[in-house]
């Protein structure tokens, strides 16, 4: 892409200089006149009903100004797509850290020794923590009766499938079906067949901003409302529901967002800081602690995995059925989907004609789950991608060989049916292999392992954005998305500045609240170069055709004969009108700055998926079970790479993400209580936990983003556990069905191998 | 209470602050300091990284009165007027951020190091950067950036 000027070039963060020195304001940083500082106090049961609470001594502390309960709140739940989460609890709590009552006081310190006056009494009730044993018959019900309980129509956007909501078995939320073929004819055509079981435990999405929520409401009612959460318009449908109030009586103001990965979807605690700000008549913000995170967040769901593969004399795969439970913990209200629609993933980016994917999810008596970086993928993946190779040891393949014979090639349908157009995954894998050096030798103890995934660019939802001009011609564009550190603006930024061959730094981009940007979806979902650069580029387009209109006039030209070039209009007679001139003329004759609003929305479905490889090469220290990460090789199937610094960080991100996933993060739960609840006890990968790292990009041309872009966002953290773990087995030939990879679970899988091979060497003497 | 004084960014300071008054609490709430973040509060993440007499440390581990007579720098010390510091050029230039919460800290505890060792090699700059988490970029770039103001390769 040489002959553009502004896309395909890497370019800093247009909103770098605000973050490098500390002048972007959080929401966590917010500071209004009269603020109170709000915090909750939390279940330490993880299921009991609430027998008495008794708030006096907390009201009667100098500096408090509100404490509100469940009871005295309306009784209405709140959601992204199930409502069924009281604001605080009423009558019983379900998890351990579910808010039961809530305080607003002068400063932090005195609400929290106002949270140690409550007395709340509890009576413990059965309570449920594995998935599976909650959809027993005698499971105790996290939920007595969810028939009141409303949630909108499954969206269209969602791969379909046969979707179930609250079916009648216990403790389901949703139990959905994908089909494809005939799974009962494709397995009677299997030579042999295969069935394993894995167990993901849930991980935290470890952004290192906490949640945090501002509310202010205005004398005539109107809320001002600040939140961590990269959907702002989307937030206001939900915050307008739970209160009861039209939208336009809330307007979602913009705050940067310390980081995301999925997690910062939801109101998570501004409702319950809309609440105490009416009561205390007073603003309020509320910033958890890291504690509360972990154990109150949303993280990813905990899952088991089942998968049945048949194969074929041949080594090709003929059928594949899949049973996926995931554990959305105490309330479903955290993820904006009927299911975790990573699922369709269960059958891997292989040609597989039979399929059967039942996904269920189901309440426990734990945290509540909600969405991280690729939701429900890197569960199903670890599970698909080391059934893959527990399949290829069992056939005396090497793992790629196994791999290559059952990759998608251009004309295959996916396994769902899908119908891609330009599928690089056999090329994609290969050059993985390549870089990776597949197949050379290795010392003692270090193995390689492959994982694999496809995932097609976001393209749900509307997005739309307005660029104006100003009367001294500078550009501004306006989204109501965030960027959420993905540098989404600096791409919107390179569109712009792209179409209109000016330089990147004429280009301001900036966030509009609710009140001032037009309708956008928001960050999710790998969409936002796809679809807020379309957006982008259709304003683009409307200000040319606008400003041309313009030019014509004053150059007394017909319009047909005036084209934009570089900053400047030129019509046939070979006159010039700089853009500034066109502007100072406008100027008193027309309303400035002028605004051109571009809205897009994607056909559906996607028609080109994104393929990537990743090979794992690790040294396992056998007396110790210490696994370490040598090298990590990402190949990705990419499109036109608009911003080379901000993709390639995009995939190292994700890379080490993985890397946590796979060897160190674990939110460790103890009757249903997490346990690990600080980060020094919740281990993210710190600098010295990095690989070394080769990426290879693997050009195509068939994007849907803006210059034929495909996304980048949630693709290398998803294979990385797999790899990891079947990296492992290479080098000492144990294999994990659990994550994550620990030192203890190899020393002592190693022990158990030992232990079993000289039992078999006394049984051959 | 107690009355202190110190130097912050090179202004000088005298307040009265509780005996138990956080340093990070102390600059983000009393001088509306917020670029100096919270992230973990138990001195893990790195996030609330400050100078102190040009030493890093944990802001949300220390006391403020522990700072009384000290000189406090907080990257809000960091740029001259408009001019940005070599290393916060770097981190934009070379992808050191990307939501930028963690960034204030990286770059205090970077400039820790480049106080001490001016020309570290990529080594130490990972093991010394340790103490900084960040969940967005995987540290590659933010070891870069750190080696390019090292090298010199970054002019303000």
């Amino acid at each position: 892409m040489a002959s553009l000027a502004s896309v395909g070039q890497p370019a800093g963060h247009v909103e770098g200089p605000s973050k490098v020195t500390g002048q972007a304001r959080y929401t966590a940083d917010i500071r209004l006149p009269g603020l109170l500082y709000g915090k909750c106090l939390r279940s330490p049961f993880p299921h009991a009903r609430i027998v008495s609470i008794d708030t006096s001594q907390a009201k009667a502390l100098a500096g408090v100004h509100a404490v509100i309960t469940g009871a005295e709140l309306p009784d209405r739940r709140i959601g992204r797509f199930f409502l069924d989460k009281p604001v605080l609890a009423r009558d019983v709590v379900r998890f351990v850290g579910e808010k039961v009552v809530a305080v607003a006081a002068e400063s932090m310190d005195i609400a929290e020794e106002a949270l140690t006056r409550i007395a709340v009494e509890y009576e413990a009730l059965p309570a449920v923590f594995d998935p599976v044993e909650a959809m027993q018959e005698d499971a105790p019900r996290v939920h007595a009766d969810t028939s009141t309980y409303t949630h909108p129509p499954v969206p269209d956007f969602v791969h379909p499938g046969d979707d179930r909501l609250y079916p009648d078995i216990p403790n389901v939320v949703s139990q959905v079906f994908y089909t494809h073929g005939d799974i009962e004819a494709g397995f009677a055509q299997a030579a042999r067949e295969f069935t394993h079981t894995f167990t993901i435990p849930p991980v935290h999405q470890g952004y290192i901003e906490p949640h945090a929520s501002v509310v202010q409401i205005e004398p005539d009612g109107k809320v001002n409302l600040w939140i961590s959460n990269k959907t702002p318009f989307v937030a206001r449908a939900q915050f307008a529901a739970a209160l009861g109030v039209a939208e336009d009586r809330v307007c979602v103001n913009t705050a940067p967002i310390g980081g995301d990965f999925g997690g910062k979807g939801s109101l998570m605690d501004g409702v319950v800081c809309y609440h105490l700000a009416a009561a205390a008549g007073r603003p309020v913000k509320m910033v958890m602690s890291y504690t509360e995170e972990l154990l109150a967040g949303n993280p990813r769901h905990p899952a088991v995995i089942t998968l049945r593969t048949g194969v074929d004399a041949n080594g090709r795969i003929v059928a594949r059925k899949a049973r996926l439970v995931f554990s959305c913990g105490a309330y479903s209200a955290f993820t904006p989907l009927h299911t975790v629609h990573g699922s369709v993933h269960a059958a891997g980016p292989y040609r597989m004609p039979n399929v059967e994917i039942e996904v269920f999810r189901v309440y426990t008596n734990t945290v509540p789950a909600g969405h991280m970086r690729a939701p429900g993928a890197p569960q199903i993946v670890f599970g698909v991608e080391s059934h893959m190779d527990l399949i290829a040891q069992e056939l005396g393949l090497d793992p790629l060989e196994f791999r290559l014979r059952n990759t998608l090639i251009e004309g295959d349908a996916a396994p769902l049916g899908e119908k891609w157009k330009k599928i690089r995954c056999k090329e994609t894998l290969e050059a993985a292999a390549k870089e990776a050096k597949w197949g050379a030798e290795k010392t003692a103890n270090r193995g390689r392992g492959i994982g694999m995934y496809d995932r097609e660019p976001g393209a749900f939802g509307p997005s739309s954005a307005t660029l104006s001009i100003a009367a001294d011609a500078t550009l501004t564009l306006m989204t109501g998305a965030a960027d959420t550190g993905t540098g989404s603006y600096t791409i919107l930024q390179q569109v712009v500045a792209e179409e209109l061959q000016v330089p990147l730094e004429s280009v301001r981009v900036v966030q509009g609240s609710t009140d001032s940007a037009p309708w956008e979806v928001g960050a999710g979902g790998s969409r936002l170069t796809h679809m807020a650069g379309q957006a982008t580029l259709a304003a683009v387009q409307r200000l040319k055709e606008g400003l041309t209109a313009f030019a014509a006039r004053h150059m007394e030209t017909p319009s047909e004969q005036v084209a934009y070039r570089a900053g400047e209009f030129v019509n046939t007679n070979g006159q010039h009108l700089a853009l500034p001139t066109l502007m100072a003329a406008l100027a008193g004759r027309e309303e400035l700055p002028l605004r051109y609003t571009g809205e897009y929305v994607a056909e559906d479905p996607m028609d080109v998926t994104s393929f990537c490889a990743q090979i794992a090469e690790v040294e396992v220290d056998p007396a110790t079970g210490q696994v370490t990460l040598q090298k990590l090789t990402t190949a990705h199937d990419v499109g036109t790479v608009l911003n080379p610094l901000t993709h390639q960080g995009q995939v190292e991100g994700g890379a080490i993400q993985g890397v946590g996933h796979a060897l160190t993060e674990h939110l460790i739960v103890q009757d249903g209580a997490v346990t690990n609840v600080h980060l020094g006890d919740y281990k993210l990968p710190t600098s010295m936990d990095i690989p070394e790292l080769k990426t290879v990009l693997v050009e195509s041309d068939a994007g849907p983003a803006p210059y034929a872009g495909k996304a980048i966002g949630e693709h290398s953290n998803v294979a990385v556990p797999a790899a990891v773990a079947n990296a492992v087995f290479d080098a000492v030939g144990v294999r994990l069905m659990d994550l994550p990879v620990t030192a203890e679970k190899v020393y002592t899988a190693l022990r158990e191998k030992t232990a079993r091979s000289r039992t078999m060497r006394r049984g051959n003497s | 209470m107690k009355s202190i004084q110190l130097r912050v960014n090179g202004q000088a300071v005298e307040r009265d602050v509780a005996d138990n008054t956080l340093l990070i609490d102390f600059l983000r709430n009393g001088l509306d300091l917020t670029g100096t973040k919270e992230g973990c509060s138990v001195g893990v993440c790195g996030a609330c990284t400050v100078l102190l007499d040009g030493q890093p440390v944990s802001s949300c581990l220390t006391l403020a009165v522990t700072a009384d007579g000290c000189e406090v720098t907080t990257i809000e010390g960091l740029t001259e007027g408009d001019r940005l510091h070599p290393l916060q050029k770097a981190f934009i230039d070379y992808g050191g951020f990307q939501c930028g919460i963690c960034t204030p800290g990286q770059i205090m505890s970077a400039k820790a190091l480049l106080d001490e060792n001016p020309h570290p090699s990529k080594d130490e700059i990972q093991s010394w950067m340790m103490g900084n988490l960040c969940r967005c970029t995987g540290y590659y770039k933010i070891i870069e950036s750190i080696q390019a103001v090292a090298d010199g390769k970054v002019s303000t």
